[in-house]
Parts: structure tokens; C-alpha cells; sequence
């Protein structure tokens, strides 16, 4: 229990003094302690299981920002000079092993080589190469962890999200988020502990994102992200009714908790405890949460070192802001989504645009959160549910091409959070379609990313079904190489 | 809660523990799921996991001698490898292994040890024999005898008293009353209902509103709700775009049944299985709507076999956690780690679902965007006229233009104007639809792009509104088709479809392992030999098998569910596992006695629901000290009645019924009431948007709230997602449920047409308006303390309202439910906060 919310539970409200009915410790505990938010009414606490963490943890938290639709490995991260040499030859059925294709491309007469038309350089002192279209991510080379030999089964977009965010391709397991709120619990006292930021720009269509890819699955519900959406009230039901002000909602809560705890008094229900703190801590959101959307307070040389689009709510630019403010204010996980990177044709005029939105944004976040000194505890995320083939859908053309999805090797970085700074880790051979060296299965990188927050993937259960689920199914191993 | 208490807890309760060192061992409930939980995963049902070629899971294993070295010797654990092996300290002997995540306790390896000392008596799993019908015990403590006891009350007193505790008193008559409306019809009884009983005080007016309740239409309403859980009912396919579908006529039919009381063996028959029962009635075809409920993946470059496979697996998966309570799921890669279900088993039902004519395409069944093939055309005679008529002129119109085109492009007899030296001259690409006839021209994008060509490169006005007429024919022939009913039912290919097992359920990698319909294995007499010398089983086949006295399961899982929708919890608490893994049941006889009572009286769910409200358990107070809180926390000793947080769509049927909004019309389209703007636009990228209903439909039951699946309405919470079947649902306690009791404006609105009544009603003063508030909400007066609470506020609203008359304004116009103008607005706003103070205490969000 905290004494601070102790102290405020007397000096705030009145109805102790009225009722003359004190709360015992331990109900004080269960109302305002780790556990007031997604406390489940069986009892069982969403404070983290004892136990927890198994090692000491090197991340206290994560940011994933998610680039949904695949973005093209071979245009941004993993540079193959033999594609641009073998312009237009089908790909050898020595490199494709008859892996399979999608539908979209299934009819296609050859697969014929596609290479980028952007060109790449050296960044930082490291020199890990990164395309033109990523020039201020190319600038902050030094501080990632850049993973060229990244895999996944699924070959649509849906599976592949899911797999990303829940170790399985179908639907209904918990996301990494739910996990890690089940397995830690929170750290903040006014906000959930995982949140989800998508980003929305008129400009960009894309995939439909669903509300599950953020779900508990078969966890308590308690434990599943809360999106704080850009527009209208960036929480649900946030608002108090229009004629209701502070004062009144908080008039109208004393009334609701006296009668509660006479209630109590009479039932002796324990979960009536619960829920009058519970209660106390939507009336907190209802302030921290505007507190956290207002940059107001964000000094300008802050705000502007996101880009302009940081002016525009539901950007990946606010959101990365956002993200960073979450960052400090305790949330433990917070997932970002960018949408629009299914490039199937046109990706020579619309990848520009959309590397555009989300490169200096995820810059400056790294340096954001390195200048407060908050990235050797947060890890950052960046990547997508798949790459894209080394073959046009289409025709093969120098300048205007698209490709289809492709999962047997990708590329995604990773940043801070216990994460060796200026590498490259594991390839992928010169089409960039096989793992050639130090494969990193997307149940790896869940492995990687628990263990990074003091989690053994291995022991973080949850018996349903008549089966311990964990997340990483039955696989998964820590990709030591990249660990600092 | 203190985790050791839950520990000792469990002891008490399932006599595990040392307290029951006395008693006989009982193999099922206290050895087997030691053996399962910690060796089965090498030593089990599954072959390709397992180690030494030992399985423990049959007799034969448990107790084989190979090599001189016998694993369980009746009475000497001292000659038996197992005790050895688990008692062992070497490190390359014992069991588990020391590298197991799950290690023997102390305690259990005792217990292992005394079962062996005493015989070692083994059985197979409970769950997998039929059900038998023990005698009523005794009920042997005086001071837990009530008069006429039900059935429920001898097991669950007798269990009591061995726990050494006494059941609750009876609950208020009130509270009761409150309990069993909201139960059987999910809305709080009237004023004038409660009025009417607390005057009753003839011995049988509880079972007279009990009588009243099961013949409510709002009965089947509110069970429906549940059963739309387990099919996974929604309005739209899920996944990308998630188009909508019209399946609110199935909907309609389970509410129907509900409401007849159709006997559960027939719901069965007829929702698995309607379209294949001789004759099938519309009504049967309908039924089997229930296995097009799953979500259907028509993403842009979707395999259809992949998607075809996915359905298919969802179907068996659904119907095993339904009816057979088992995760046969598991055994879609391998053969099961715990149940007896091998991979085959699943693959046998697999094939039983797999003889439907889906493709796994999201091609058209016609009308709204969703409907996929096969389909029930539920239209009406003037409907399908409409359709008819449309058609007709669309060919008269196409007669017409066949005509002008033999002048205007002259061609060879029977080519298409393609063809025709006149056409070709035109500039640019001729459309492709002109390479067909006019009666040909089918697709109405083809022809909208027609139109601009004729009309920029061969300005003739006469051909040009003869083709503007033709998309006018199409246009009005496709909004009649989509004025038409199709619901999604099942079919059955007239050749049926191998079946092969799936590698790791890969819908690409078939083996060579071909099985044919066949009920799983384990549910087979003994000596009925491999799947091949068996008749191929179809859907109707399955179906009455699922509902006949050879599953064991069948009345089992639904009464356990009956049972959780009333207390919380059901016997087995896993509601979608009773295998070997699951928690043994709480109470196995009353299960049992349920269960084989339930299939006695013909299936009849009315009087299952009848027997459990009924009985003097359901009737109990549910107060509870802290030391019999502590004492057994979920109530599973069920020594008090039960008390819950209500489902979400109850609260908010409850708050518009307490309001007097609520608008019980039955059936039909689903409706969309309130919700926060741009949900839907955000989930869809804009493609959808939603477009709120006005008036009364704002006020029509949750039930009938239309479900987009990817997002889900957002007044529900802790409700099933509707994307896979769900037999339970959590009852979790969060701030954002506050934020919605509190600020969703279905309940704002509801405080203030609450607010309004009270405030227009006949009675005068604040205190008995204040009754008529309070008692509407939680079916009593408020006791004098809670009264000057609540008067204090309502004074201190009124002055700050007073003090704001602008935002008092605001409130008194929350909801589009008109405003009384003769009542001043300072008094409706005062109101309108404390009736939503009232519809946010927890005795009103609760099931008392």
C-alpha cells in the first residue's frame, strides 16, 4: 500500500468522518494497491505474479512501434546489390525451395527479380547500412540493433499480426502486452499499464487493425491494452456527461462510495472494495489521461525534433511523443501501429511517403528518451509483420515496381532496454529470401523481448484448457547475440 | 486474496489434504490428475511424444511389468518403479526429471504412495462415464432441514455439513424477487411486480413468479444472450473489411426456441445439423445457421482452401467445447497430451464438418455483401415478385438495345458489336462488355464504364439512354435482391470429400492418413475395432449422438453451464474443459443428478431452470462475514446465494428498464444505438461508418445491438468476443467500467428519463421521490442512513446546479429522449446526477 494514496483517502474524502467506518489495511491494500486496476473478482491480483521477475530486468518497459502491412526489407534495412545485377531473371528455384506464394501472385507467369531503386549508405560509426528513405534513423545507426535475418510462417497479413503480437497465427491467445501486464503488473497508479496508440492519416488506407490484435485472449480481460485514440475522447466513456463538471462527478462519487460502503457493511462482499477504488480511478484517468494527451507543456525544440507532423493528433509522430510521455508516467507497454505499408504495385511512389511519416518520428524518440536518460530501460521496437519479395508482383521495372508479402526473412530494429547499440545481427542471402546466418523466429524475438524485462518465457503460464499457454508457444529462444 | 488461504481452501474442499488422511483414496478426483498433470506429457495419451514407450494414462501402462520391473504393485509402493522413480534422489532416476517444469510435491508424493498401499484402485476419468444418478442423501445436521427440499438442497447441505458449515438464511423476499427476474429475463421486475409479491404471502407465490418469469418472451431474450456467446454470433465476417451478414434471422429462431421451450436435444439436432433431418422445415434449414456463425477470412489474397480449412476447424472446435466440453483443438497437430482424443479423433470430426459446398471464397450468396454461399432466401412472395419484375425488365431493355445495335453497328448475324467494322472505328478501347450481347451484360461496372465511352465518342442521345436505361433496370433488379433475406445455413456436398490428417493442421500438408466420420475414439465401446470398419458418419448422425445416452458429456455441459449462469461458477469451473486436466467438480453427484434429471424430463430446459431457482440454495442471502469469505471465496460450497456484477448488456437493459425507455419489441434487423463516433471509421480505415439509429430502436434490448466484429459495441464489457465460441465469460472489475456505467450516454440518458418520471409522477416530495428512484433500481426503500446520504447530495447537486443553470441545461437534455419542459431544468439535472449516483452503486450494478 502507498501511504501517499493513504494520506489522500483521508484528507480528500469526507465520508470516513461521516460514517465513522474505517477501512482495515489490507481492504485499503486491495482498494489502492497494485492491483485496484483489472483486480479480478475472483480475487486473483493483476499486480504481477510473485515470483516476478524471474532475473533482474534490464527493460522496465516497451515500446513497440509496430509498421503494420510489411514494409520492404529490401528497400529499407537489407541492402542486395545482386538484385539490381540480376534485374528481371526469375528468381532460381534454388532460392524460392518452393516455398509458398499468396494468392495474389499465384497466377503469375515467372517471378521475375526485383531490385530497389533506392540507394543505401553507412550511418553512424558502425556503419550498418540503411536506405535513403530512413535518412534520420540512418543517423541514430549507432544506438540499434539492426536484425536482418528475422522469420515468420505466415504469408497474410492477418496471421502474421496475430503471430507478431500473440505467438499464434489464429486468434484468441493474449497479446505480448497482456503478458507482460499479467506477468509484472503496473507501475503506474493513474494509467493502465499497456496502451495502444494507432496512428490515423487520411492519406494512408491500409489494412483494418482489430481490436483483438490487443486483446487478453484467454487472460482476464483486466489485462488487455486500452487504445487511446487521437480523436474524440482518447478513452472511451472518458468524458463526463456534458453539464457534469469536476465538482459535481466528484459529489456524485462521495455519494456513491458512502452508499457503497454501507453496502458492504450490510453484504460483506469484498468485491465491493474493489470496485469503490476502482471507481476512484476512473475519476484519476479522467485527469491524468487529458494531462497525458496536452503537450502544451512539451518545449518547442521537443515537439518540432518529432517533425510537423507532430502537430497533427493520430500521427506517428504525436504518437511517438506520446509514447515517450507514457514512457514516463510508467506504462509498461505501449504499442504503437502504422498502417500502409502492403505495397503490392507503386511501392517506388508510396514507400517514400510512408518511411517519410514514421523516420524522423522514431528518431527522435530514441533520442528523446536517451536524453532523459529513459532508453537503457525501454525497449524499442521497430518492424513489421513480414517483408516483401525480391520478386515484382508484376513486372520486373528499375523504377516502378511493388512486391508481394514475404516472411521467410525480413529485417526490424531493435533499440535500448539491455539491446547492444551499433550492430547488425544475423543475414539473409543475396535476394534477401532465405535466412542465411543467425535466424531469428518471430517466437525468438518474443523470447528476446520477455527475457530483456526479467521474464523466462518458459515460465510465464497460464494454464487454460487443461494446458500451460505461454507465449511463445512451445519454441522460442533468447537471441543472446544481440543482448549488451 | 492470500494466496495460502485459496490453498487451504482447495484442501477443504476437495479433500486432498491431510484433514482426509482417513478416507479412502479416490483414484479419479486425487490421483489421476496428479498422474496427468505431471507425467502424462511423456507418459500419456500422445504417441509421438512419448518417452520409454510407458503411457499411464490405461491401466495396461499403469500397471505393466517389463523386464522385471513392475510401475504400480497393488499395496507394496516399495515394489512399484513409480514410487521409486518419483521418491528417488538420484538425479538420473527420478520422476519428473529435474528439468520438468513440473516437480512432485511432498504431499503428493504421499498421497501417490498411500493410493499404492491401499491397492491402488484405479478408474478412468469421471467425465468420460455416463452420468449416474446417485441417491438424495441425508441431510443429517438439524439445523440445515428445510422443509421440502429440492433435490439441489440434499447434495449441497450434505456437502456443507461435512465442511461443518450452515447455510445462509433465506434472502429477502425482495431481493429474491430482484435475483430471479434478473436471472430468468435479465431485466429488474417492476414496481408493480414487486408490489404485487410483497403482498403475496400465499405459499406458492414465489413459484407463481417463477411460472410468470419462464413464460416471459423476455426469457428467451435473455438466455439467448448467452447461447449467441457460445455460437459466436455477430453481424459481420470479422477480419479485414469485415463485411456485414445477415444472420439476425438465426438469431430470431434461437430466441423462438428458447422462448417454446424447445427440449435441448432438439436444439441440437436442428442447429447442427436442421438442413439434413428428413423434410427440413425453413425453420430447421434456418437453425443450422449456428455453424456459419465463425468468422469467415476473405482478405485480399487469402488462400479459399486455407480459409475453407480454418471454418471447418472452427466448426469441430466449437462443437466439442459445446457438447463434449473437451479441447479437442489440441489434437488438430498431435494427439492429445491429457484426453484420450488421438489426432485421428479430431480429423473424424473434421470430416463430418468438411462435406459443406464452402469454398473458402467469399463469393456472393447474393444481396448484402456478406452472405456467402450456401444460403435460406427468406423472402416474402411480394419480395421475390420484385425481384422477378426487375429481372424481367432488365431483359426487355436488353431485347431493346440488341435491336438499336443490329442498325447502329451492323455485323454478322449473332456477333457482338465488337465485331462490327462500325464499332471499331470508334476511338480507343471498345468496352469490354460490348464483347457480349446485351442480354449478356451482367456487370454493372463494366456497363457504368460503357457509358461515358458511348457518350464521349459517339454522341447518339437515343443509345445512350437506352444504356443509361439498362443500369437503370440492373441498379433497381440488384436493390430489390438486396432487400431480401439470406441467412448463411449449412448444406451437404451430394459427393463427399476425402478427409486426410493434417500435418500439424497445416491445411497444405496432407497426409496419407485418410479418416472417415466416426464419434472420437474414446467414446466407442471397447469393442468396436479402427475408425475404417465403421459407418461414415455425417453431420444429423453427430448431432443425435452429441444428445443420446452414449456421450457422457452432453447433459453435463449444459447443466454445468445452466448452473454458471446462476452462480457464477459452474460445478466444473472450466466450462469448456472437463478433461482430465480440469479441476474436479465441486459438487459431482448434483452434476450428475442434473444432468441425468435434465435428460429424464426430456431435455427440458425450462424445468432445469425451474429446479435451480427453486431450490432453498438459490434462495439464500448472499451475505457473507469475512471469516466465511475467507473461508471459501467463489462460493463454491455454496453456503450463501450467489452475488455478482451483472453481465454489461444486463446493466444496460436494466437501466433503460428502470427508466421506463426500454422498448420490448421482439426480433428483426439489428439495431445501433449511441456509440462514441469514429469507432468504426478507425477500425476500418473509414470504410465503414456507422450510422445511429433514432427513437425507439435506441431503446431495444443489448441483444438486438448490431455486433461488428471487429470491434464490438462499445457499451459491453467483459462480454464474449464473438469471434470464437465462449462458454464463459470473465467478471472482471476495471476503471473503464466505471467510465461506462458512468458517462456512456445510454446510462446518462437513462438517469435523466428517470429523473424526468420521478420528477412529473404524482408523488410530491424529494423523500418519496427519492423512494420511487432507489426502489426502481434496486427493488427496496433506503434505510433511513442511506436516505440522508442521498438527500445530503441530491441538496448539494441542486445548489451546484442552481449556481449553473447553463450546465444544467445540459444535462437535462442528455439522450434524445424528449425533455419534460414543464419541470425546471436545475430540478432535472439535480436528478438526472443523483438517479445516475443511484444506477452506478454497486447493489444496482449487482446481482444480489
Amino acid at each position: 500500500m502507498s501511504c501517499h494514496n493513504y494520506e489522500q483517502l483521508h484528507t480528500r474524502r469526507d465520508f470516513l468522518a461521516q460514517t465513522g467506518l474505517g477501512l482495515g489495511a489490507a481492504a485499503l491494500a486491495q482498494v489502492f494497491g497494485g492491483n485496484a486496476f483489472g483486480a479480478t473478482a475472483a480475487g486473483s491480483s493483476s499486480g504481477g505474479l510473485t515470483g516476478l521477475p524471474h532475473f533482474p530486468a534490464k527493460a522496465k518497459r516497451v515500446i513497440c512501434l509496430f509498421q503494420s502491412g510489411g514494409p520492404s526489407h529490401l528497400d529499407l534495412l537489407d541492402e542486395k546489390p545482386v538484385l539490381g545485377a540480376r534485374f528481371n531473371e526469375d528468381l532460381p528455384d534454388s532460392v524460392r525451395r518452393g516455398q509458398r506464394i499468396t494468392g495474389m501472385v499465384a497466377s503469375q507467369a515467372r517471378l521475375a527479380v526485383q531490385p530497389s531503386k533506392f540507394a543505401f549508405q553507412p550511418g553512424g560509426k558502425c556503419g550498418t547500412r540503411i536506405s535513403d528513405l530512413l535518412p534520420h534513423t540512418r543517423e541514430i545507426a549507432d544506438e540499434l540493433c539492426v536484425i536482418r535475418s528475422v522469420h515468420t510462417e505466415a504469408i497474410n497479413h492477418d496471421p502474421a499480426i496475430t503471430f507478431f503480437q500473440s505467438g499464434s497465427q489464429l486468434p484468441g491467445r493474449p497479446s505480448m502486452g497482456a503478458w507482460v501486464d499479467y506477468g509484472l503488473g503496473r507501475l503506474s497508479e493513474n494509467l493502465p499499464s499497456f496502451v495502444v496508440l494507432v496512428s490515423v492519416n487520411a492519406k494512408r488506407a491500409g489494412q483494418g487493425l482489430l481490436a483483438r490484435l490487443w486483446g487478453s485472449g484467454f487472460l482476464p480481460s483486466g489485462h488487455q491494452g486500452v487504445q487511446f485514440r487521437s480523436a474524440g475522447e482518447p478513452v472511451l466513456y472518458l468524458n463526463d456527461a456534458p453539464g457534469i463538471t469536476r465538482e459535481r462527478r466528484r459529489a456524485m462519487l462521495d455519494g456513491i462510495t458512502e452508499l457503497n460502503r454501507l453496502q458492504h457493511a450490510q453484504s460483506g462482499d469484498p468485491e465491493i472494495e474493489t470496485r469503490i477504488g476502482q471507481f476512484e480511478m476512473a475519476y484519476r484517468m479522467q485527469a491524468s489521461v487529458p494531462e497525458l494527451m496536452a503537450l502544451d507543456g512539451e518545449p518547442a525544440h521537443v515537439r518540432e525534433s518529432y517533425g510537423p507532423d507532430v502537430a497533427t493528433p493520430g500521427s506517428f509522430a504525436r504518437n511517438c511523443l506520446l509514447a515517450r510521455r507514457l514512457a514516463e508516467r510508467g506504462v509498461r507497454f505501449i504499442q504503437l501501429y502504422h498502417r500502409d505499408w502492403d505495397h503490392h504495385g507503386g511501392l517506388h511512389d508510396s514507400l517514400p511517403n510512408i518511411a517519410k511519416d514514421v523516420d524522423q518520428p522514431s528518431a527522435a524518440l530514441i533520442r528523446d528518451l536517451k536524453q532523459r536518460g529513459l532508453l537503457d530501460d525501454t525497449l524499442v521496437i521497430w518492424g513489421g509483420e513480414f517483408g516483401r519479395t525480391p520478386y515484382a508482383q508484376g513486372e520486373a521495372n528499375r523504377e516502378k515496381y511493388g512486391r508481394d508479402h514475404h516472411g521467410k526473412a525480413f529485417s526490424l530494429w531493435l533499440a535500448g532496454g539491455g539491446i547492444k547499440p551499433g550492430m547488425t545481427y544475423g543475414a539473409s542471402d543475396d535476394f534477401g529470401f532465405n535466412v542465411t546466418e543467425n535466424p531469428v523466429h518471430i517466437h525468438d524475438l518474443q523470447a528476446t523481448i520477455l527475457h530483456q524485462l526479467g521474464i523466462d518465457h518458459e515460465r510465464l503460464t497460464y494454464k487454460f484448457q487443461g494446458r500451460q499457454y505461454r507465449l511463445t508457444d512451445v519454441h522460442g529462444k533468447v537471441v543472446k547475440g544481440v543482448l549488451a | 486474496m492470500n494466496p495460502r488461504l485459496k490453498f487451504s481452501l482447495a484442501v477443504l474442499a476437495f479433500g486432498v489434504g491431510p484433514l482426509h488422511a482417513a478416507e479412502p483414496i479416490d483414484f479419479n478426483r486425487q490421483i489421476l490428475p496428479i498422474l496427468s498433470d505431471a507425467c502424462f506429457r511423456c507418459h500419456g495419451p500422445d504417441a509421438g511424444s512419448r518417452k520409454a514407450k510407458l503411457r499411464l494414462d490405461q491401466r495396461e501402462g499403469l500397471f505393466r511389468t517389463r523386464e522385471d520391473v513392475t510401475v504400480v504393485v497393488p499395496g507394496k509402493p516399495e515394489a512399484s518403479d513409480l514410487y521409486l522413480r518419483i521418491s528417488s534422489k538420484e538425479e538420473d532416476e527420478v520422476m519428473p526429471p529435474r528439468e520438468s517444469s513440473r516437480q512432485l510435491k511432498p504431499a503428493e508424493i504421499d498421497l501417490l504412495k498411500r493410493w499404492i498401499a491401499a491397492g491402488a484402485p484405479w478408474g478412468t476419468h469421471w467425465a468420460f462415464s455416463a452420468p449416474q444418478r446417485a441417491p438424495l442423501p441425508a441431510i443429517e445436521n438439524p439445523k440445515s432441514k428445510i422443509e421440502n427440499p429440492n433435490p439441489i438442497d440434499a447434495f449441497v447441505r450434505a456437502k456443507l455439513a461435512k465442511e461443518k458449515l450452515t447455510p445462509a438464511p433465506a434472502a429477502e423476499r425482495a431481493t429474491l424477487l430482484r435475483r430471479v427476474t434478473l436471472d430468468l429475463t435479465g431485466v429488474p421486475p417492476t414496481p408493480a411486480e414487486l408490489g404485487a409479491f410483497l403482498a403475496d404471502n400465499s405459499s406458492g407465490a414465489y413459484d407463481r413468479v417463477v411460472d410468470r418469469l419462464l413464460a416471459s418472451p423476455r426469457y428467451g431474450e435473455r438466455w439467448a444472450w448467452d447461447w449467441l456467446d457460445v455460437a459466436r454470433y455477430a453481424d459481420t465476417n470479422g477480419f479485414q473489411g469485415d463485411p456485414e451478414r445477415t444472420m439476425w434471422p438465426w438469431r430470431d429462431w434461437v430466441v423462438n426456441a428458447l422462448n417454446a421451450n424447445m427440449p435441448y436435444d432438439q436444439f441440437t439436432v436442428e442447429q447442427l445439423a436442421g438442413d439434413l433431418l428428413p423434410e427440413a422445415t425453413r425453420d430447421q434449414k434456418l437453425a443450422s445457421g449456428f455453424h456459419r456463425n465463425n468468422m469467415f477470412n476473405g482478405e485480399g489474397g487469402r488462400i479459399a482452401e486455407e480459409t475453407r480449412v480454418e471454418n471447418v476447424f472452427d466448426r469441430v472446435d466449437t462443437t466439442s467445447t459445446v457438447w463434449l466440453g473437451l479441447t479437442f483443438t489440441c489434437a488438430r497437430c498431435h494427439d492429445h497430451k491429457f484426453d484420450p482424443i488421438k489426432q485421428t479423433d479430431y480429423f473424424s470430426l473434421y470430416d463430418i464438418f468438411n462435406q459443406m459446398s464452402e469454398t473458402g471464397s467469399a463469393s456472393g450468396g447474393g444481396g448484402r455483401s456478406g452472405a456467402i454461399v450456401p444460403v435460406l432466401d427468406l423472402s416474402t412472395p411480394a419480395e421475390a415478385e420484385a425481384v422477378k419484375r426487375a429481372q424481367a425488365a432488365i431483359d426487355a431493355v436488353a431485347v431493346e438495345i440488341e435491336k438499336f445495335e443490329l442498325t447502329k453497328f451492323p455485323r454478322p448475324e449473332g456477333k457482338p458489336v465488337i465485331d462490327s467494322p462500325a464499332a471499331q472505328k470508334l476511338p480507343g478501347n471498345l468496352p469490354a462488355t460490348h464483347a457480349r450481347p446485351a442480354v449478356n451484360r451482367r456487370d454493372l461496372n463494366g456497363l457504368l464504364e460503357a457509358l461515358p465511352f458511348f457518350r464521349d465518342t459517339e454522341p447518339d442521345a437515343e443509345y445512350v439512354k437506352l444504356l443509361q436505361k439498362h443500369i437503370a433496370a440492373i441498379r433497381k433488379r440488384d436493390s430489390a435482391s438486396n432487400n431480401i433475406t439470406r441467412v448463411m445455413i449449412m448444406d451437404e456436398l451430394p459427393k463427399k470429400r476425402d478427409t486426410f490428417v493434417l500435418n500439424k493442421g497445416n491445411y497444405e500438408s496432407k497426409t496419407d492418413v485418410k479418416v472417415l466420420g466416426a464419434i472420437p475414439s474414446m467414446f466407442r465401446p471397447q469393442e468396436i475395432g479402427a475408425t475404417a470398419d465403421l459407418p461414415r458418419l455425417n453431420r444429423l448422425d453427430l448431432a443425435r449422438w452429441l444428445v443420446s445416452a452414449e456421450n457422457p458429456l452432453g447433459a453435463r455441459t449444459a447443466v454445468n453451464r445452466a448452473w454458471q449462469a446462476f452462480f457464477g461458477i459452474g460445478f466444473v469451473k472450466t466450462a469448456e474443459d472437463f478433461g482430465v486436466q480440469s479441476e474436479p467438480p465441486s459438487h459431482p453427484e448434483l452434476l450428475d443428478w442434473l444432468a441425468t434429471d435434465f435428460v429424464a424430463s426430456g431435455w427440458d430446459m425450462k424445468k432445469l431452470h425451474r429446479t435451480i431457482v427453486t431450490s432453498a440454495t438459490y434462495r439464500q442471502s448472499s451475505r457473507v462475514t469475512p471469516a466465511r469469505h475467507e473461508r471459501d471465496p467463489e462460493n463454491r460450497l455454496l453456503a450463501r446465494g450467489p452475488r455478482h456484477r451483472m453481465p454489461s448488456w444486463m446493466l444496460r437493459d436494466q437501466a433503460l428498464a428502470v427508466a421506463g425507455l426500454l422498448n420490448d419489441t421482439p426480433g428483426g434487423p439489428s439495431v445501433r444505438p449511441y456509440q462514441p463516433a469514429g469507432i468504426w471509421e478507425e477500425a476500418t480505415f473509414g470504410k465503414k461508418s456507422y450510422q445511429q439509429d433514432h427513437g425507439a430502436a435506441l431503446y431495444r434490448r443489448s441483444l438486438y445491438v448490431f455486433w461488428r466484429r471487429i470491434v464490438g459495441p462499445t457499451s459491453f464489457f467483459d462480454a464474449g468476443a464473438r469471434q470464437v465460441c465462449t462458454v464463459r465469460v470473465a467478471h472482471t472489475n476495471t476503471p473503464l467500467h466505471a467510465l461506462v456505467t458512468l458517462n456512456d450516454p445510454a446510462f446518462v440518458e437513462a438517469a435523466r428519463v428517470m429523473a424526468q418520471r420521478a420528477l412529473t409522477s404524482a408523488v410530491r416530495t424529494d423523500a418519496a421521490r427519492l423512494d420511487m428512484v432507489f426502489r426502481a433500481a434496486t427493488a427496496r426503500s433506503p434505510a433511513a442512513n442511506e436516505k440522508s446520504v442521498l438527500l445530503a447530495r441530491l441538496a448539494k447537486l441542486r445548489e451546484q446546479f442552481g449556481a449553473a443553470p447553463g450546465e444544467a441545461h445540459q444535462l437535462a437534455g442528455a439522450g434524445e429522449f424528449e425533455r419534460v419542459e414543464s419541470v425546471p431544468v436545475v430540478e432535472i439535472a439535480a436528478w438526472t446526477a443523483l438517479c445516475s449516483l443511484i444506477l452506478n452503486l454497486d447493489e444496482v450494478l449487482s446481482k444480489e
